[in-house]
């Protein structure tokens, strides 16, 4: 299992009065956020960034728009900063909200040009994006999905084509002249990433044969990674470890209570991420017809839940650090604790390639960020690389 | 009553009620809805044709298909396909903005078009909002711009079969897909509005919120010779709110074509 080091770069400060008006993301106002302090918290948080090159794990950024929660509005530019200060991190972009951007060509163009500067360690995250992304971006949640792979097959073909110009005259893009400069140094194109939640995903990621990553929830992650699994043997090919990845809040620390405390400050990310105003949480076209079949089926809820292991519902909003390590969101404690915990995990889950380690929330200092990400690269990552595939389930098969 | 029909390949499923003069009446982007007490009252003078817009209802919708301008053709299609003659053509909210777009094109087979707080047109500026961002504020805030008395308007979908349902979450993405953006208009339209060659009265809700009376007279200054009146007690769909009031108002205009 390999380690990506990832925040959000949270501009915590305006959370409490996100909170208080009920939604943190899209409709509230960024007079709530002073730029100068904004300017401070950034350069803190690429120093956290850099600071994973040096104890030797790799790295992810993400991004998101008109929030509180998450000041990285541009994947190549933060990357751009990172990839200039590292020397041997690998670096993944997850990632690209290519549904919501309206010029794939650009996205190549950007992906390539990281792939130059950084001597070939770009790991190229194409993804649908959240929900409440819709709005900022006023991209039309219809047909959601076929754009997104219109841009995707679009995106792959400027970056493996090396005798263009090529025209491209599809449904939602028309260029005529595609001929990107410059061209990426991995072949024949960096490496492609997805996201997801559900097995429909896990399926269509298994047929192009790219990592699929899911977030925070072990219960809806391990039928997407069996799907990925199943679909790949169905097409002759043996799925390992290194075609999942998996995000988690991770705390650890000199002693249990140190990691919890990490978690914990952490964890606050996760508490606050979900409250948006609810229009922005279900675009219609964005879910299945099926899961709003559901969602109308239930009526009006004031709130999503997601359930533990034992089938107990989480409010992710008041959960508490045990209740967050019992739906797998939060692994936390000393150094063998946290390699246990994950020992366990990659056990029940098949075998997971990649932790996307959620090191930053926002509250925790910068002085404990460093420190979990130093206390993690030093004792826990060299382990975890270790993990392949766990002997039950290598057994079972 | 219900039954599909093919025309130019789509499968649409139509209501059908009553005799005499045809009326194909435009669904607003909500949906035909179970309860059409509307359809009843106006199939009592005419021949009412109210399909399900395709992604609605029992109507498909094709991967080919994505804007208004085809719900225009498809419509044409099939009033031709309907051999209608002299026939009413009425539109509600998204509704209105098809016939409009309809009636820009081809009148042959119509008589009148009757428009009922249409959406469709831009009349502000860059920062005017013409038409609430339906999308962008909560079920309750829409419910109390849309509605005269929003609890008339409440649906329990908790009850409803998941058949029904389907269609209704079909037909929220259709709407998305036929009318994100620009959002629910067609920033040409009203440009084009003055080859509407046959008589057009609009009626317009008293308390719609979502599109407002000043809105409805800038569709009256456009089109050539129509006339508008406003219906007390109602909101964005005066078809639904007030039936009888509509029916009767319908029946005025159609008495003089």
């Amino acid at each position: 299992m390999r380690t990506w080091y990832f925040s959000e770069m949270a501009y915590h400060p305006a959370w409490e009065k996100g909170l208080s008006r009920g939604s943190l993301r899209v409709n509230f106002p960024n007079d709530n956020l002073d730029p100068a302090e904004a300017g401070k918290l950034l350069n803190r948080y690429l120093d956290e960034f850099a600071l994973c090159d040096e104890v030797g794990i790799d790295i992810m950024v993400n991004e998101h728009h008109s929030t509180a929660t998450c000041m990285t509005v541009s994947v190549p530019m933060a990357l751009a900063v990172i990839a200039r200060e590292t020397k041997k991190a690998r670096l993944l972009t997850l990632g690209n909200p290519i549904a919501n951007r309206p010029d794939p060509v650009r996205v190549a163009e950007e992906m390539a040009w990281l792939d130059c500067l950084s001597g070939g360690r770009l790991e190229m995250g194409l993804v649908k994006g959240a929900p409440y992304e819709i709005h900022p971006a006023n991209s039309n949640p219809g047909r959601l999905m076929r754009r997104y792979w219109e841009a995707h097959d679009l995106i792959l073909k400027a970056l493996t084509t090396h005798d263009g110009p090529f025209s491209w005259e599809g449904e939602f893009f028309q260029y005529r002249a595609v001929n990107i400069w410059p061209r990426p140094i991995q072949q024949p194109h960096p490496p492609v990433w997805m996201t997801g939640m559900s097995v429909e995903t896990g399926t269509l990621a298994a047929e192009r044969g790219h990592v699929v990553g899911t977030l925070l929830s072990g219960g809806l992650a391990k039928p997407m990674y069996d799907a990925y699994r199943k679909r790949a043997r169905e097409l002759g090919w043996e799925a390992g470890p290194d075609r999942f990845a998996y995000a988690a809040i991770v705390g650890v620390g000199a002693t249990r209570e140190e990691g919890l405390r990490r978690a914990n400050a952490v964890a606050d990310y996760v508490r606050t991420a979900p409250v948006v105003f609810e229009p922005f949480t279900n675009p219609p076209g964005y879910n299945s017809i099926g899961a709003n079949v559901a969602m109308m089926k239930a009526g009006p809820r004031a709130h999503r839940l997601v359930t533990d292991r034992n089938g107990e519902p989480i409010d992710h909003r008041t959960a508490t650090v045990q209740q967050f390590m019992d739906t797998e969101t939060v692994f936390a404690g000393t150094p063998d604790d946290v390699f246990n915990q994950l020992k366990a995990f990659n056990t029940r889950m098949g075998g997971v390639g990649h932790l996307l380690f959620f090191g930053q929330g926002g509250y925790l200092s910068h002085q404990d960020a460093k420190e979990n990400i130093s206390l993690f690269g030093k004792e826990v990552a060299p382990r975890l690389l270790e993990l392949g595939i766990p002997e039950e389930a290598a057994a079972a098969e | 009553m219900s039954r599909q029909i093919t025309v130019s390949g789509v499968s649409l499923q139509i209501e059908e009620k009553g005799q005499g003069r045809p009326l194909l009446f435009l669904h607003p982007g909500e949906g035909l809805q179970p309860n059409r007490p509307w359809i009843d009252l106006l199939a009592q003078q005419h021949r009412v044709i109210a399909p399900h817009h395709p992604g609605f209802g029992g109507s498909a919708l094709p991967d080919w298909m994505g804007t208004v301008d085809d719900l225009a053709y498809l419509y044409l299609d099939l009033a031709k396909e309907l051999q209608l003659e002299k026939a009413v053509l009425a539109g509600a909210c998204f509704g209105g903005w098809i016939a409009a777009e309809i009636s820009v094109r081809n009148t042959s087979r119509f008589a009148g078009l009757l428009l009922a707080d249409p959406l469709g047109i831009k009349v502000g500026g860059v920062l005017d909002r013409d038409i609430v961002d339906m999308h962008g504020v909560s079920r309750t805030e829409f419910m109390r711009l849309a509605w005269a008395d929003p609890a008339k308007g409440e649906i329990d979908t908790t009850k409803l079969p998941e058949t029904e349902l389907a269609g209704i979450a079909r037909g929220r993405e259709a709407l998305a897909v036929f009318g994100w953006k620009p959002y629910m208009h067609n920033p040409r339209l009203k440009r084009w509005l003055h080859r509407i060659d046959i008589p057009t009265h609009i009626l317009w809700g008293e308390q719609d919120g979502i599109v407002s009376t000043a809105y409805g007279e800038a569709w009256k200054a456009e089109i050539p010779g129509a006339t508008m009146e406003t219906i007390p007690g109602a909101g964005h769909y005066p078809h639904w709110e007030q039936p009888e009031t509509f029916a009767a108002r319908v029946r005025g205009f159609t008495q003089r074509l």
